[in-house]
């Protein structure tokens, strides 16, 4: 059985700018896949090739087995996508828009069936323009679908949102997926990459820095930990760099925060310290660590700069 | 043909649900047709004489009373200073200073010298002013010399009916309105949908870019015919318009002039690089054809070199053909010249806006 997409050496170049550095990947049928990284990485321009919307510059994309560069027709009509940005025509009610989306597939659908679907029964006769930005996104999954498709692509669905909106919509992505719909997402967030994503391929400067599940991401990075604190003193002329399991470090004024392979020995260090009466610590905290310790350990960067 | 259709009801529920351009094809065209069909241009302007009379003689009194019992212009007397006032607020067209010594030696070797005053800032009313008086100065001395006319002159019309300002306006209006409509419509809506990226959306799906540009084209031809009747039910219904010529050319006219107009509008909103740039760019194109093209006034009456040029305009072209058609109920043959002129410029700018308007931007 062929994967869902797959993609081998896939480049986009304008002129002498390289958006995307011949990449290759795969996603499994029914599988959640997050492309992650920060604007201007490729993320979205990866997805408008594979989406047909883009012609590559070279290298080739099969979307349910099928060339999307020779066929992009046949592509089109097996797939749903929702795209940065989500306005529709004005002057139309969602179902009026709904219809007219499902027309462009050459279907009929139940348009209050798909507004039940999204937690939009109520807006049916409202205008787009009258949607909060969180129900437009709902909007746009919504009419991406129309054609009932294999595959939905979802470009930064939550950006914009507030935390609230942000859950429902991952409450929506989750239902879609447990419909067995593979989905690929782009999004600069890592909670949500996390929280959503089976498989996540890190973008950064037009290549793919790392591709893995989520906990073998962080497992390959070597990051196990953040552990969080406010230090009023700290060690004069010595860096935590030099403790027992650190990977990384970053520092706000008096916030510092420690990456760590090993919580428990550079916990070990930093009591250490704390007892010889050079380093005083407040509010310590200890997190597992997120994908965006794994960023900064993979490229060297914080990930919203 | 499922997908066409319904792209071509929700664009016409679009756009009758668009305020803004229900505002600009019909209600727009009609306020300009209701105030210019009102100016009543075509009653002769009022022409008032002042006359100066110095120290009344009888000479000068019955020359004054030779002119009023002429009673083709209505006159005033007063002294110089009153009169010039007159002509200067605009009262009075001309000022004739009728010396004291009129009439008493009548002497043709030795004619008496009238001077008259006209506004130069009102060259037309000073002509006319200036002829009336001629005409008025050789009555008052023929008839002194007690010579019997020669001739007299009998008006006869030979138009069938006389044609009205409004016979004219309409048909002129009718064109502007699908012009407006057609090219605006078409130039801001379509630059809009690019920069949102609704254009790119709907490329997402199996939809083909000339479906959607067909369902755009016959709403716009479908509001087009509508506006052509609505316009031409309005003519004749309130402003008594007779229709004289067919409708179904009427309609080929109308079909071609909106055609040609989207053309410019597509053409339009492909060279717009931005929503801000398209309506500012098609009113360049657009707005000089307002003056020129005769829908309000006749080129007739201007510079040749300007009238040359008018007459290969598209909108000269259209309004042309609905004004034969319309009042003269000319035949396609009487129109031909016109039928070609707009079937070029269909041809040439529809085959620009192939070439400028994109569905997405060039990639490279």
């Amino acid at each position: 059985m062929p994967a869902s997409i797959e993609v081998v050496n896939l480049t986009k170049r304008y002129g002498n700018l390289t958006a995307v550095d011949a990449i290759s990947f795969s996603v499994e049928r029914g599988e959640t896949f997050g492309m992650l990284g920060p604007n201007g990485a490729g993320k979205t321009t990866t997805l408008e090739m594979i989406e047909g919307l883009k012609r590559p510059t070279s290298g080739s994309i099969r979307v349910e087995g099928i060339d999307v560069r020779k066929q992009p027709d046949a592509v089109k009509s097996i797939i749903g996508v929702q795209l940065q940005g989500s306005t529709f025509f004005e002057n139309l009610s969602l179902c009026e828009l709904i219809h007219v989306f499902a027309a462009c597939y050459n279907r009929k659908v139940d348009a209050h069936e798909l507004l039940r679907e999204v937690q939009l029964t109520e807006k049916a006769d409202s205008n787009a323009r009258e949607l909060s930005g969180g129900q437009r996104q709902r909007l746009a999954i919504a009419i991406g679908l129309v054609n009932d498709p294999q595959v939905l692509f979802l470009d930064e669905p939550t950006t914009g949102l507030d935390p609230q909106a942000r859950r429902n919509l991952w409450e929506l992505v989750k239902l879609i997926k447990s419909k067995g719909k593979t989905i690929v997402l782009t999004t600069h967030y890592m909670d949500e990459a996390e929280v959503l994503c089976d498989r996540i391929a890190i973008m950064d400067h037009a290549k793919i820095v790392a591709l893995d599940t989520t906990d073998q991401l962080l497992a390959k990075t070597g990051v196990r930990s953040r552990i969080e604190f406010v230090a009023s003193i700290t060690p004069a002329g010595e860096s935590f760099h030099t403790l027992a399991g650190v990977v990384g470090l970053e520092r706000e004024g008096e916030t510092h925060r420690v990456i760590t392979s090993d919580a428990q020995a550079t916990l070990g260090a930093l009591f250490a310290l704390g007892r010889a009466g050079s380093l005083q610590m407040r509010g310590l905290t200890v997190h597992r660590a997120t994908l965006e310790d794994a960023f900064l350990k993979l490229t060297g960067r914080q990930l919203r700069e | 043909m499922y997908c066409t259709y319904q792209l071509t009801i929700a664009s016409i529920k679009m756009f009758l649900r668009n305020r803004q351009a229900v505002f600009f094809s019909l209600f727009m065209p009609l306020i300009i047709l209701f105030i210019f069909g009102s100016l009543d241009f075509d009653k002769p302007h009022g022409m008032h004489v002042g006359l100066v009379t110095h120290r009344p003689s009888p000479g000068t009194a019955q020359f004054v009373r030779a002119v009023r019992s002429a009673g083709t212009i209505p006159v005033e007397v007063g002294t110089l200073e009153s009169e010039l006032a007159k002509l200067d607020g605009g009262r009075l067209n001309a000022v004739l200073d009728v010396p004291d010594n009129l009439l008493s030696p009548l002497n043709a070797a030795d004619p008496v010298q009238l001077t008259v005053y006209v506004n130069a800032g009102r060259p037309i009313e000073a002509q006319m002013a200036m002829s009336f008086i001629n005409q008025l100065a050789d009555h008052v001395s023929l008839s002194a010399a007690h010579v019997p006319s020669l001739f007299t002159i009998k008006q006869q019309m030979v138009n069938a009916h006389d044609s009205r300002y409004i016979e004219f306006l309409l048909p002129g209006v009718i064109a502007m309105a699908i012009m407006q409509m057609s090219v605006f419509s078409v130039a801001f809506v379509f630059a809009r949908y690019k920069e949102q990226g609704i254009l790119k959306r709907l490329m997402a799906t199996p939809m083909r870019p000339w479906q959607f540009v067909t369902a755009n084209i016959i709403t716009r031809l479908f509001m087009a015919v509508a506006q052509a009747s609505i316009f031409v039910a309005l003519g004749t219904a309130i402003f008594r318009v007779p229709i004289v010529g067919a409708y179904w050319l009427m309609a080929v006219c109308v079909i071609l002039g909106a055609l040609m107009f989207l053309g410019l509008g597509f053409t339009v909103s492909g060279l717009s690089k931005s929503v801000e740039s398209a309506p500012l760019l098609a009113n360049i194109v657009v707005f000089p054809m307002l003056f020129v093209g005769n829908v309000f006034f006749s080129v007739s009456t201007m510079p040749a070199w300007l009238e040359s040029i008018s007459g290969y305009l598209p909108l000269t072209f259209f309004s042309d053909s609905m004004r034969s058609v319309m009042t003269n109920g000319a035949g396609p043959l009487e129109i031909k010249r016109e039928l070609i002129g707009m079937l070029v410029w269909s041809t040439v700018l529809i085959a620009l806006a192939t070439v400028t308007f994109r569905f997405q931007e060039a990639q490279n």
